[in-house]
């Protein structure tokens, strides 16, 4: 499937060692869990209906996850597990999006989302600041900002906040 | 050179943004008019019959957007939050906003919604295909009571009108029939057509839409329907039903007494309008002018029906 | 079906309004988080001013346009810009990766025109009768439907199976979060207001497909698309080429996107996967579906269009939506008085037939219109520089899944799957098979729900569940489905022995 190799074309992807099967087995644990808080929850449903495919779904989730982690044990396949890649950027650049979200509701999606630009744009820069590059790419990005903002609020009418 | 094409391709954003903010101007009037639901079911259709007449009534620009979720809940839990400067809207719909909030806690309380308007209903009706061997709603008790729950009946949504309406006639004449819930109108009459079920708990708005396909063996109203003159009511068969799914407007707890008063006129013209009434009647809705004076008493005698019918049918404590 | 009827549809306003309608349509399709829907109830109210047989072709010609739009970012972005895109990226982004993003978008294009066209015709033709496919559809056949529809990703999965299902059980359990449909009980919120809403699917889409694709794309330095000869050109001839050889797939796959249309609740997502899915199983063996197979692209583009035309069976001959835009059509339809219904043939043929010649006018346009713009779009992507193109694909997300509900929380939830997703995709689980249980989570429930009640109203729930002949057909496709991955590999593992 085509989203399973999801690394970027160049990047080294056989990493058979340890630390990515047992990242693999991690998160099908972690699945597991998820299953046996469905159950959980689903036992104080009142209404038999509304209890049968939460039950169905928690229980083959908990066995496929099950299988998951015994088929990694026995035969890891390889997984990608984490690649190369600044840290710092990934998780600037989320906390630029769920910066957004908290600002939203006080200053309007439209300072937000230039904000969060602004953040994300030094997040992915990797060649040299120019003075030149950093005006012009900003601009660009406010002007696409801009542009949507108008387009999704006063031609699609969406109640942007 | 990428960077002369990207301050190229900035220049004219730019400029486009430009123009759509001046045309922004002509929208500054505009009404935002929220459905708690998604596009395309009876609340949106009866609000974009509004929409049509709202502009050349009165000039501004009716805006309809959607926040469906939780059956209406997201919507509703989200009414008073809004600002209350009469500039947005919701629809809301009985029993579910008296419902829900009984059953459990849904993020709003029935007194927590301040509607101004009930403008129509879509009154309860048996609908059965129309080479179905019911001719009237005698022989469909007779078969229930011949077969214990093997009358098969959909309808839209569980502890929804339909649902409560099929319980309440089962009650009334002792019958016993099996009530299958279905995502939607449109959904139930698809299981209709197709004999997946024996018969159907819908409303006068599927006798008008499928026309000689189906035929209605009562309808829940005062008087006939003016679209079905053939159609007997429940009242006249002896059974005291009236009543179906109601829609109506809301506006925020914080809106004054006179921006209420000015839309309940507003949309009280609407409902005066005989295009508008007679489109309404067209489509199977049957119409109800509830203002805003009336309101609390209308409120106040659905909430204890709906709440003494959901007790009895055991679908609240 | 007379004469007339077609020169309608070529007056100069249906034209016009037939081109605007797709041109607007594909624009809106392509951006994340607008769906067809979306794009056909914003412009809903243009239509009051217009006559009947204009309002149609508008809508219809948006609602087309839209389901070919969301190819682009499928394809260019790993992230399907409508939910009937989904099975497009399966082929569309690895061909990208591999520097043919322009080739892909242009068999998308003639693929979308092909379904598009197949789906019009079979509305013109063959209304009727396949109108009485839609209602031999109970909640059976749909939960069986839905349950072949799951098995898919066991073949889809073929080299993680069991994550691959664990996928899709946990895509089942999240689509249950919030009120249930079926009764009264709020399940999985622990409380929270929020979640009463439960996992929207849209934005659910675009936080598990896109937000990993930005994550990885800022990390790194390299460019996000090989750029493989010449950007201004499209490749267009050996588009067609590659199209029109694979005959089979091409008409195979239209005439399952019409069926599926056809069937009220199903929508392009399933179209596309089943189209999928049946392209993969009748494979050549030198095809690699999965890593940028043209095959598949072909499947899911014309078998996502071809739900177009057969939406309109349903809705326009018994007046019942096939999908959600045919619900906000026949809600325009009824405010400008039309009666929907059995009846619209009778009382309001010309209406219909005019809007028929005019979707299938609108269809052909979107022809040269999907390869201009699509010509456009690619050169965006691939030349805007990487520091650019990630925060802009941020800003359309959050103002993309802020726009479905109106909803703050969808865009936080969008963002907080997006990490998860990306998580997990790094130790061997992939986004399909939770969003297509997601999405098919409902579907089943509902189908099974109901077919229990009734089953056992009538006192004979095995013949309920196994009797249907329909229902048999589609357990024995399933069953099918569900060997072949287990098959091929037994092949693939003999083939290795030798």
């Amino acid at each position: 499937m085509a989203d399973l190799n999801t690394d970027t074309s160049t990047q080294s992807v056989n990493n058979t060692n340890k630390s990515s099967t047992r990242g693999s087995i991690v998160v099908a644990s972690l699945l597991i869990i998820i299953g046996f808080i469905t159950l959980y929850d689903a036992a104080s449903y009142t209404d038999i209906d509304s209890k049968v495919f939460p039950q169905t779904s928690a229980i083959a989730l908990i066995l496929f996850s099950a299988l998951a982690i015994a088929k990694q044990i026995m035969q890891p396949s390889i997984v990608s597990g984490i690649e190369l890649g600044a840290w710092w950027r990934r998780i600037v650049l989320v906390g630029s999006m769920l910066l957004s979200c908290a600002l939203m509701p006080y200053t309007g999606l439209l300072f937000a989302c230039i904000l969060t630009f602004a953040i994300g744009l030094i997040a992915s820069m990797h060649d040299q600041w120019t003075q030149r590059k950093a005006m012009v790419y900003f601009l660009c990005g406010l002007s696409i900002i801009v542009c949507f903002y108008t387009l999704f609020k006063f031609v699609l009418h969406v109640p942007l906040p | 050179m990428i960077i002369n094409k990207i301050a190229k391709h900035t220049a004219i954003l730019t400029m486009a943004a430009a123009v759509s903010m001046s045309a922004n101007s002509v929208y500054a009037d505009s009404v935002n008019y929220i459905i708690p639901f998604g596009p395309g079911g009876e609340s949106d259709i009866s609000a974009r019959m509004q929409q049509s007449f709202y502009k050349e009534k009165f000039g501004d620009d009716l805006i309809i957007s959607y926040k469906p979720g939780g059956g209406g809940a997201a919507g509703w839990a989200s009414l008073n939050g809004i600002n209350g400067d009469g500039k947005t809207i919701m629809g809301i719909n009985l029993p579910h906003i008296v419902i829900k909030p009984a059953q459990k806690d849904v993020g709003f309380t029935t007194e927590d919604i301040h509607t101004f308007y009930m403008f129509h209903y879509t009154p309860d009706a048996i609908v059965v295909k129309a080479d179905s061997p019911y001719l009237s709603v005698q022989d469909l008790i007779d078969d229930a009571k011949a077969n214990p729950g093997a009358v098969v009946m959909s309808g839209s949504g569980k502890a929804s009108a339909n649902n409560l309406a099929q319980i309440k006639f089962d009650k009334m004449t002792g019958i016993k029939t099996t009530y299958v819930s279905f995502k939607g109108t449109g959904a139930s009459t698809v299981a209709l057509l197709g004999d997946q079920v024996t018969a159907q708990w819908g409303y006068t708005t599927v006798g008008a839409k499928q026309g000689k396909a189906v035929r209605m063996l009562a309808v829940a109203m005062e008087e006939r329907h003016p679209l079905f003159p053939d159609v007997p009511t429940f009242k006249e068969l002896g059974y005291d039903m009236v009543g179906g799914a109601y829609r109506g407007i809301a506006l925020p707890s914080s809106a004054s007494a006179a921006t209420v008063t000015e839309w309940s006129n507003r949309i009280g013209e609407i409902n005066a309008d005989p295009a508008f009434r007679q489109k309404m009647l067209n489509g199977g809705f049957a119409l109800l002018d509830i203002g805003a004076s009336q309101m609390a008493a209308f409120m106040k005698d659905r909430t204890a029906e709906y709440l003494l019918d959901a007790r009895a049918a055991g679908l609240i404590k | 079906m007379d004469f007339g009827n077609f020169l309608a549809a070529l007056t100069p306003l249906n034209l016009a309004v037939a081109m605007f309608g797709v041109v607007a349509g594909t624009l809106i399709g392509s951006i994340p988080g607008l769906t067809a829907t979306m794009a056909v109830a914003v412009l809903v109210p243009i239509s009051f001013s217009m006559a009947p047989e204009t309002a149609l072709i508008l809508l219809g010609a948006i609602y087309t346009g839209a389901i070919y739009g969301g190819a682009y970012a499928a394809i260019l972005l790993n992230t399907p810009g409508t939910p009937s895109a989904i099975a497009t990226t399966f082929d569309g982004y690895p061909l990208a990766k591999q520097g043919k993003g322009d080739l892909a978008v242009a068999i998308a294009c003639f693929s979308s025109v092909f379904g598009g066209l197949v789906g019009a015709f079979a509305l013109l033709f063959l209304a009727p009768p396949l109108a009485s496919v839609a209602l031999a559809f109970g909640p059976v056949e749909y939960f069986w439907l839905s349950i072949f529809g799951l098995s898919l990703i066991a073949s889809l999965s073929q080299g993680n199976l069991m994550m691959g299902l664990a996928g899709g059980a946990l895509g089942m359990i999240m689509s249950t979060v919030g009120v249930a449909e079926i009764s009264a009980d709020i399940r999985l919120t622990f409380g929270s207001q929020t979640m009463i809403s439960g996992f929207e699917v849209v934005g659910a889409m675009i936080g598990l497909y896109c937000i990993p694709v930005l994550i990885d794309m800022c990390s790194t330095g390299e460019k996000h698309l090989k750029i493989t000869g010449d950007v201004a050109k499209m490749p267009i001839l050996s588009a067609a080429r590659i199209t029109f050889n694979s005959k089979f797939n091409l008409i195979r796959s239209s005439i399952i996107g019409t069926l599926v249309g056809i069937l009220p609740g199903a929508g392009g997502s399933v179209a596309g996967l089943v189209a999928y899915t049946e392209a993969k199983r009748t494979a050549k063996p030198h095809q690699k579906f999965g890593e940028g197979e043209p095959d598949g692209i072909i499947a899911t583009e014309s078998a996502n269009n071809a739900t177009v035309g057969g939406g309109f069976i349903p809705t326009l001959v018994l007046g019942i939506p096939g999908t959600p835009p045919d619900a906000v059509i026949l809600g325009a339809l009824m405010v400008q008085g039309v009666r929907t219904g059995p009846e619209l043939f009778q009382s309001n043929g010309s209406i219909v037939y005019t809007f028929i010649y005019g979707l299938l006018i609108a269809t052909v346009l979107m022809l040269p219109i999907g390869l201009i713009i699509g010509r456009y779009a690619y050169k965006s992507i691939v030349t805007i520089p990487k520091a650019v193109l990630v925060p802009t694909v941020g800003f359309m997300t959050i103002i993309g899944t802020y726009s479905i509900r109106n909803s703050v929380s969808d865009v936080v939830i969008m963002l907080c799957l997006g990490v998860f997703g990306w998580l997990i995709s790094k130790y061997g689980f992939s986004a399909s098979p939770i969003v297509l249980g997601l999405i098919l989570g409902p579907i089943a429930e509902q189908g099974f729900v109901q077919a229990w009640t009734i089953g056992s109203a009538v006192n004979n729930l095995p013949g309920m569940f196994f009797g249907r002949p329909l229902s048999q057909a589609i357990i024995a496709f399933t069953l099918i489905s569900l060997i072949l991955p287990w098959y091929l590999n037994r092949k693939k593992s003999n083939k290795g022995g030798h």
